[in-house]
């Protein structure tokens, strides 16, 4: 390792190897980045920790290699189901369609996805350093200086372009910083049990409102793989959290609830932990050199699983920004972006989040009040049902960037993939065989253009991949695969000859009815900003 | 009405009932139920819904 004297710079120091730093540390590898990861633990979580992947952190998953061996261990799951007392009160199903690349949500434990994104670093150039504290840093105007402590070994010093902190909720980067949370904490909590017993129920969402196993309380499950049960439940107002967590007060709340349910096979407790649910973020993701992603950036409720997913999108919007911004192909500025695009993020899931938290625990009487009256009303009334749906996480809209211009074929175009969406997937046929588009993204910005055959596009702007999608039933050529049955122009709403201009993390930057070359240019040039001169070409 | 809709009126609901305090929480419902009420077309509109939440509270298991 260098000293902070030496010349040598680091382009990346990721503080936090849990899920979003290894993932984002893939995604840089990908990008050419080799990054530094260092992890103040000696390896991956215990416990299952965040459990639902949604579709969206399959396709972020997938740009690193890992969505595979991810759906081959998890289980997708589509549906669930919502009960008062033992009565069905509601029934949910996700978006979902036959031919789709991924199922809505996959339930896998968090370290067989911290297993898999390290695996995936590592062979994208990455350093892992496990049981490595930082210690200090400190902020220069072109490189920051970390002091870093590995177990009983001295604190070294290393010097890096940038830093980003994936040191989760108590992160060490902020209090370094001094910057801290705002938002809303609730008091209401819950306690997190895995279980080991076999089942052969189907995987969905479950929850019960005021069960007869636990009245008054609000119970979740959720299967894992290895047959795990996930059980959530609700403490009363009056219960010591310290004391809950003890199994002699957690297991005969699981084994009546198992025995209501009719789940008798033998089991064993695995994990047991507490959780309060947080609505905090920091008011901004960029501090000079120094980038903040997942839960050191915020903290959202796990209901509706925005937690996880929403760090994987905010290590997608990061990775190939900072892999431009640091060999030059764009300015400083495209790193502002992120922390715009991501916070407006945040605070959507913390709004989302915050409604799912007061329909779980109502946080005041008169929460309580009316979700008791919407679940006893559900009974009976389908038109109050949509209120217990759990609204689930699903891919956030970005503000329209600063300096983009108008969206000017809209009314030509529709609303179905408008600019700071993410561009609908559907399954194609190319050369190598069924695919699906989002295969396509991930790496470098993507024109895609609808017509009845190759159209001619020089000269493609540089750093871009000029596709045609063909019409269902053309043949596909290498850069021109085919719509399968139509999905893909229904869902963009395309017309012939209409293009998108589609960014590396899947977002819809901008889209034309008829594009020219430098209409295509100048969009990209004002996203990208103006390139600054970077020293780490000459350091690294 | 659309879900959205719902969920903005059930949240604003509670946030006023919040504001006015437990003691005067029914007198709140009330006022909002009857405002509503006048609103529908007849009284055929009504009644079962009222039939429907005195039975299911009759009914129904009693929370807590």
């Amino acid at each position: 390792m260098d000293m902070a004297g030496g010349s040598h710079m680091l382009p990346v120091v990721i503080v936090g190897g849990g899920p979003v730093g290894l993932t984002l540390a893939a995604l840089l590898g990908q990008q050419g980045i080799p990054a530094t990861v260092i992890e103040a633990d000696e390896g991956y979580c215990t416990g299952s920790r965040a459990i639902c992947i949604s579709r969206r952190s399959l396709e972020i998953l997938g740009w690193a290699g890992i969505d595979r061996p991810v759906l081959d261990k998890g289980l997708g799951w589509t549906e669930g189901r919502s009960f008062y007392g033992t009565r069905e009160v509601l029934r949910f199903r996700m978006p979902s369609e036959p031919g789709d690349r991924f199922p809505p949500m996959v339930n896998i434990q968090q370290y067989y996805v911290e297993q898999h994104a390290h695996e995936a670093a590592l062979r994208a150039g990455a350093t892992v350093e496990w049981s490595t504290r930082l210690v200090g840093l400190h902020r220069h105007a072109d490189h920051v200086e970390v002091e870093i402590q590995g177990a009983g070994g001295p604190p070294r010093p290393l010097r890096a372009a940038w830093v980003v902190a994936c040191d989760g909720g108590r992160s060490t980067v902020r209090d370094l910083l001094d910057l801290r949370l705002e938002g809303v904490q609730y008091d209401g909590r819950y306690v997190i049990v895995d279980i080991e017993q076999e089942t052969t129920r189907p995987v969905e969402r479950l929850a019960w409102f005021d069960p007869p196993s636990n009245p008054g309380s609000t119970i979740l499950m959720h299967r894992q793989p290895d047959n795990v049960w996930r059980i959530d439940y609700q403490l009363r107002d009056d219960e010591d959290p310290e004391e809950a967590v003890r199994p002699e007060q957690v297991l005969p709340r699981v084994r009546s609830h198992l025995e209501m349910i009719g789940e008798t096979a033998p089991w064993k407790p695995l994990w047991i932990s507490v959780y309060n649910a947080k609505c905090l973020t920091l008011g901004g993701y960029r501090h000079g050199r120094v980038l903040f992603a997942g839960d050191a950036a915020h903290l959202v409720p796990i209901f509706g699983v925005r937690g996880l997913n929403s760090g994987l999108d905010d290590a997608g919007n990061l990775a190939w920004k900072l892999a431009r911004v640091l060999d030059g192909r764009a300015g400083e500025d495209l790193l502002d972006s992120y922390s715009e695009e991501r916070l407006a993020a945040a605070r959507e899931n913390i709004a989302y989040g915050a409604k799912s938290t007061e329909f779980m625990a109502p946080p005041s009487f008169a929460f309580r009040l009316m979700r008791d009256a919407a679940l006893r009303l559900a009974l009976e009334d389908a038109a109050v049902r949509s209120l217990i749906n759990p609204r689930q996480s699903v891919p956030v809209r970005y503000p329209a960037a600063p300096g983009l211009g108008a969206d000017p074929d809209a009314a030509r175009l529709g609303a179905a993939a408008a600019p700071g969406l993410p561009a609908p997937d559907a399954p194609i046929a190319s050369t190598e065989g069924h695919k699906h588009l989002s295969e396509l993204f991930g790496r470098g910005f993507v024109l895609l253009r609808f017509g009845t055959s190759e159209i001619p596009f020089p000269p493609a702007p540089d750093g871009v991949t000029v596709l045609t999608l063909l019409p269902p039933g053309a043949s596909p050529c290498p850069g021109c695969p085919a719509d399968v049955e139509g999905q893909a122009r229904q869902r963009y709403g395309a017309l012939s000859g209409a293009a998108w201009l589609i960014r590396p993390d899947g977002y819809v930057l901008a889209r034309w009815a008829e594009p020219d070359p430098s209409a295509v240019a100048a969009v990209l040039e004002r996203h990208l900003g103006t390139a600054a001169h970077t020293l780490l070409r000459e350091t690294a | 009405m659309h879900a959205e809709d719902l969920d903005r009126s059930y949240t604003a609901l509670c946030q006023a009932l919040e504001r006015v305090g437990e003691g005067k929480a029914p007198l709140l419902l009330a006022m909002v139920s009857l405002a509503l009420i006048a609103r529908q077309a007849s009284a055929e509109d009504v009644l079962p819904l009222i039939a429907q939440a005195a039975a299911s509270i009759g009914e129904g298991p009693t929370p807590e």
